[in-house]
């Protein structure tokens, strides 16, 4: 890509969204990725030659894309409303999640997430517990399962703090922004602390692309920070990744390429992958922004007391 | 500098030196056609061969450079012109093309319309809007009805009227492209679109446009989503076939050449290749003419030839 004039950068030369260019600087295109490498590092006196464009575009994106699911760090965050179905739809370039939080009162809330299951998929039975089939030999199944149901409706147990309350720690019925309590009978267990939180917590069903909640969810406002493949929903000129990393893209390239060649020297493939790994790391540091004056800050607190 | 009279005269005196047979003007111009173009291909598995020697470290620079005297030599075939849709999808290829070496796609199309007034290198179209469309000096303008011929916008002078780098008519359909953003479509064979197409990560797209030969057809990738005029092709053509041309016999004598005739043509090939061209034209003449020698001599200058060269 061509620089830009400042009024290019500040205001997009006078066009709609002014603010398309902004921060563009710190990134470089796919468009540009592919071309340079195709023509410094794939010629008749090189060690690449005679390769398709469509193969360097692929381990282009490739290389993008893995950069995307850790190094990188370009987190995306949306906030949607999750309703009586307690059900997050997961964003269409979903990947990975980061923190999911509920945003009330003006505060982020963190949520933990529910390390034992609060969904499940269900088949419907026969008194005898046989399944029953449709005439195609499907089986037939509840549009909610009863674990699925109880949460839903808030009849399934989960843990209740309060510090202030002889309750805290006891499981109990979460229902209206209500606690219910059963007797306690018999003697009592320690907290689980893994998934002890007085907020709400959720569970991931990657299959079905939803973030399922404990019932108190509903109504509420979730924040998802999660992190994508860097595809851009497959518009190729929108695909990019940031400078810091593009010679570690090119090397990635160039290592990928060589391996999956034939009669390529080991020692020339080593040679590469070696050069990748290096680039990565330096990469990851440059990326990481440790300034002395932000470990001045972190300093600070070392005396600090720790209740 | 003509050299056909020169190749033409060298080989009738060593063919006719004693008395073998005469090769009229007719038989020399067809040996002179295969004689070129025999030379022409030869030149591109040179290049092969030089680039194999380069890497081996067995070429020189400088005036040692074999690699780029080749490359001048065949980048003196090279055109460029626009593609237009034939049927469909499809965009033809030029009817001259021996190797087609890039395929680029020009996705910012400024203006299109049609010659309305104008003579030469003067454009007038009553119903464009040139500046308004942002038509700049350098962005490229193809003549459809000229066979996609390529030309440059040189100056916008107002709304309607251009000046160009040649000449165009009136009645010409064109289309106008910006210079800038241009991308390649790469060419894939038969076996591998219908793969590149099923995954999303080598789907080709207007950023990465791919094509497909097929006839004299290409079909671009992404279908249907690039326009017509839009995507030019850089192509090596055959060379011209040259003709010996002549005024007329005078009874009993020789026929006289005629440089100024209309359908004269030159060999296209530089004058480092004259004695190539003689020794190719004499292997065909001696075979025409049913002398060993001559053949012979032919093949024999030939093997010399290519000796030396490496």
């Amino acid at each position: 890509m061509a620089y830009l004039t400042d009024y290019q950068y500040y205001e997009n030369g006078g066009l709609n969204f002014e603010n398309e260019n902004w921060g563009s600087y710190q990134y470089v295109s796919l468009n540009d990725i592919v071309n340079n490498f195709m023509v410094m590092y794939v010629g008749n006196d090189k060690l690449i030659n005679n390769v398709e464009r469509y193969n360097v575009l692929f381990h282009a994106k490739r290389a993008i894309q893995e950069l995307n699911y850790d190094s990188l760090k370009e987190i995306k965050i949306l906030e949607l409303n999750v309703c009586d179905s307690l059900r997050y739809i997961l964003p269409q370039d979903y990947v990975n999640w980061v923190r999911v939080s509920m945003y009330r009162g003006g505060t982020l809330f963190p949520l933990t997430e529910n390390i034992q299951t609060n969904w499940s998929s269900a088949y419907l039975q026969d008194n005898n517990c046989r399944i029953l089939f449709d005439e195609k030999g499907n089986t037939l199944k509840p549009e909610d399962s009863t674990l699925d149901a109880d949460r839903i409706k808030g009849s399934k147990k989960s843990i209740y703090l309060n510090e202030g309350s002889v309750y805290d720690g006891q499981e109990g019925y979460c229902y209206n922004d209500s606690w219910y309590f059963e007797y306690s009978i018999g003697a009592k267990f320690g907290l689980n602390t893994e998934t002890a939180n007085a907020n709400p917590t959720f569970k991931i069903n990657k299959k079905s692309g939803v973030i399922n909640f404990s019932s108190s969810m509903a109504d509420e406002l979730v924040v998802l920070e999660y992190v994508s493949d860097g595809m851009e929903g497959g518009d190729d000129s929108e695909i990019s990744v940031n400078k810091l990393f593009e010679e570690f893209v090119y090397s990635y390239m160039k290592f990928v390429i060589l391996q999956s060649k034939y009669g390529i020297q080991e020692y020339i493939i080593n040679r590469a992958r070696k050069e990748k790994s290096a680039l990565l790391r330096n990469a990851k540091l440059r990326l990481s922004n440790i300034h002395p004056g932000r470990l001045l800050m972190n300093l600070r607190g070392q005396n600090k007391w720790i209740k | 500098m003509s050299i056909i009279n020169t190749v033409r005269a060298t080989v009738l005196s060593i063919a006719n030196k004693n008395n073998f047979g005469y090769i009229t003007p007719n038989d020399f111009n067809l040996y002179a056609k295969q004689a070129q173009l025999d030379i022409f291909e030869d030149y591109f598995y040179q290049y092969n061969s030089w680039i194999v020697k380069q890497n081996a470290r067995v070429s020189g620079s400088g005036y040692a450079d074999i690699v780029k005297g080749l490359v001048e030599v065949l980048d003196y075939f090279s055109l460029t012109k626009s593609l237009i849709i034939s049927n469909g999808y499809d965009f033809t290829l030029p009817e001259d093309y021996y190797l087609i070496n890039k395929i680029n796609y020009y996705p910012n199309l400024r203006s299109s319309g049609s010659v309305t007034g104008g003579t030469g290198k003067v454009l007038i179209s009553t119903g464009s809007l040139f500046i308004t469309d942002g038509v700049k000096p350098t962005d490229l303008l193809s003549n459809i009805t000229n066979s996609g011929e390529v030309l440059n916008v040189v100056a916008v002078t107002n709304e309607t009227t251009l000046t160009l780098s040649g000449n165009i008519n009136v009645g010409d359909v064109f289309k106008i492209v910006s210079n800038s953003g241009i991308t390649e479509v790469e060419r894939v064979s038969q076996n591998k679109i219908f793969y590149l197409n099923s995954t999303p990560l080598t789907s080709p797209s207007t950023s990465f446009p791919a094509y497909v030969l097929e006839d004299s057809d290409i079909t671009v990738y992404p279908i249907g989503q690039i326009a017509s005029g839009t995507v030019f092709s850089q192509y090596i053509r055959y060379p011209k076939d040259p003709n010996w041309t002549y005024e007329d016999i005078i009874l009993g004598g020789e026929p006289s050449f005629d440089q100024t005739s209309a359908d004269y043509q030159d060999f296209e090939l530089p004058i480092s290749d004259q004695t190539n061209l003689i020794n190719k034209i004499l292997q065909y003449a001696g075979l025409s003419i049913r002398d060993k020698d001559v053949v012979a001599f032919g093949k024999m200058e030939e093997q010399e030839a290519n000796q030396q060269e490496g």
